[in-house]
């Protein structure tokens, strides 16, 4: 179970400045708007606070593309909505942190084959949910989130959009305990990306065969035999080399349950 | 190969394995790949969804769920605008860029990876 409750917290507060600009062709005024400033959680999705940003915008662009989908890109690389906003960040500027993050904001030209549309916060939250889901599968073969209630279900995303972390929690706990006589999951939910962004999830035991916990070191031996100077990135830190699996899940995982982690 | 019946409980007739055809242009990055893994996946229907006639298919592991999504669409001669939804072990929603190769290291069993398909959400 999850009782570094300091550790959570640090994670949960985690929070991003950044600096919106509209894009040139996107612009109809005369006037150029100001750029958006605004800090925003780590572990949020832009879909869900970027309203007022939109609104700023809005009266600078023309009416037909008001009515566009509206999607972001930094350095020409367009953001995916579905990906929590501090790991976007690691990706694209891990290596490089600058403060604050400048992000160009668009009305037109939606690149269909690269980002998912985002109609409404409905769609943002079934995502979120899935993959909840989807992680629960692999700690403890679904069980968890199947004896759970819809209340719960929703409290958990209510939880995330309201930026509650005791509400949060309340449920969350539950989702990071281990179950029967094992000291830990079967699985660990853990995505690794390259720096193109291609995600890569394998089926990764907390354990070494011979029931010893497994670290971050034997992770990547097993993974990258051949590249021993690989080092992983999450929540803008590099993860010591010593690191459990277990404990990285059950204290640095995003809200919905997976260890993002950005290959650097 | 896969005409042997899957062990599992699944109401399969006897269907080879075949290849969904790859008639799309590849216009993005992926084709740098130079190891075309490929995967058996297993379509069944669920709720109000009309069956397949073929359910295993040999797919290339780097699609990802999206194209599964357009390609059972097209094979049941969906509108463009209904709605089809694909589930892995009967629990989650993958997300439409997710590459068939995670799903199938994560959840696949007996060398594929079954993936039920419905209309209309049925494990919200």
């Amino acid at each position: 179970m999850a009782n570094d409750r300091e550790v959570l917290r640090e994670i949960w507060d985690g929070k991003l400045p950044i600096c919106f600009q509209l894009h040139q062709e996107d612009l109809m005024d005369i006037q150029q708007p100001d750029p958006f400033y605004v800090m925003v959680p780590r572990l949020s999705y832009f879909p869900l606070v970027t309203d007022k940003m939109k609104r700023h915008f809005l009266r600078y662009i023309s009416q037909e593309s008001a009515d566009n989908e509206m999607w972001l890109d930094y350095n020409g690389q367009p953001l995916k909505w579905h990906y929590p906003i501090g790991f976007l960040y690691d990706l694209y500027c891990g290596h490089d942190p600058q403060l604050p993050w400048t992000l160009t904001v668009h009305f037109t030209k939606f690149p269909e084959n690269i980002l998912l549309h985002c109609p409404n916060k409905d769609i943002v939250e079934a995502h979120y949910m899935s993959t909840v889901k989807e992680a629960d599968v692999l700690k403890h073969r679904g069980q968890v989130m199947s004896t759970m209630q819809k209340k719960d279900h929703n409290q958990l995303w209510l939880g995330l959009q309201n930026d509650k972390f005791d509400q949060f929690w309340a449920i969350n706990r539950r989702l990071m305990e281990s179950h029967g006589d094992n000291e830990g999951f079967k699985y660990i939910p853990l995505r690794i990306y390259s720096d193109e962004g291609i995600c890569s999830q394998r089926l990764i035991s907390p354990k070494n065969n011979d029931g010893s916990r497994k670290v971050i070191q034997q992770l990547l031996s097993e993974l990258y035999p051949n590249k021993p100077d690989v080092k992983l990135r999450t929540h803008g830190i590099l993860i010591p080399s010593d690191t459990p699996l277990q404990w990285l899940s059950e204290h640095m995982s995003y809200p919905d349950n997976f260890l993002h982690i950005c290959l650097c | 190969m896969g005409d042997e019946k899957p062990d599992d409980i699944s109401q399969t007739e006897t269907s080879n394995s075949e290849n969904v055809k790859e008639n799309e242009q590849k216009e993005n990055g992926e084709s740098g790949k130079t190891d075309k893994v490929k995967v058996d996946i297993l379509l069944k229907a669920t709720g109000n969804a009309p069956i397949m006639k073929k359910k295993k298919w040999t797919v290339d592991a780097e699609k990802p769920i999206g194209w599964i999504i357009e390609f059972v669409k097209k094979y049941l001669k969906l509108e463009p605008e209904e709605k089809l939804f694909l589930y892995v072990n009967q629990t989650f929603a993958p997300s439409p860029d997710q590459v068939i190769r995670n799903l199938y290291e994560c959840f696949g069993s007996d060398g594929k990876l079954v993936l039920h398909y419905c209309k209309s959400q049925a494990w919200g």
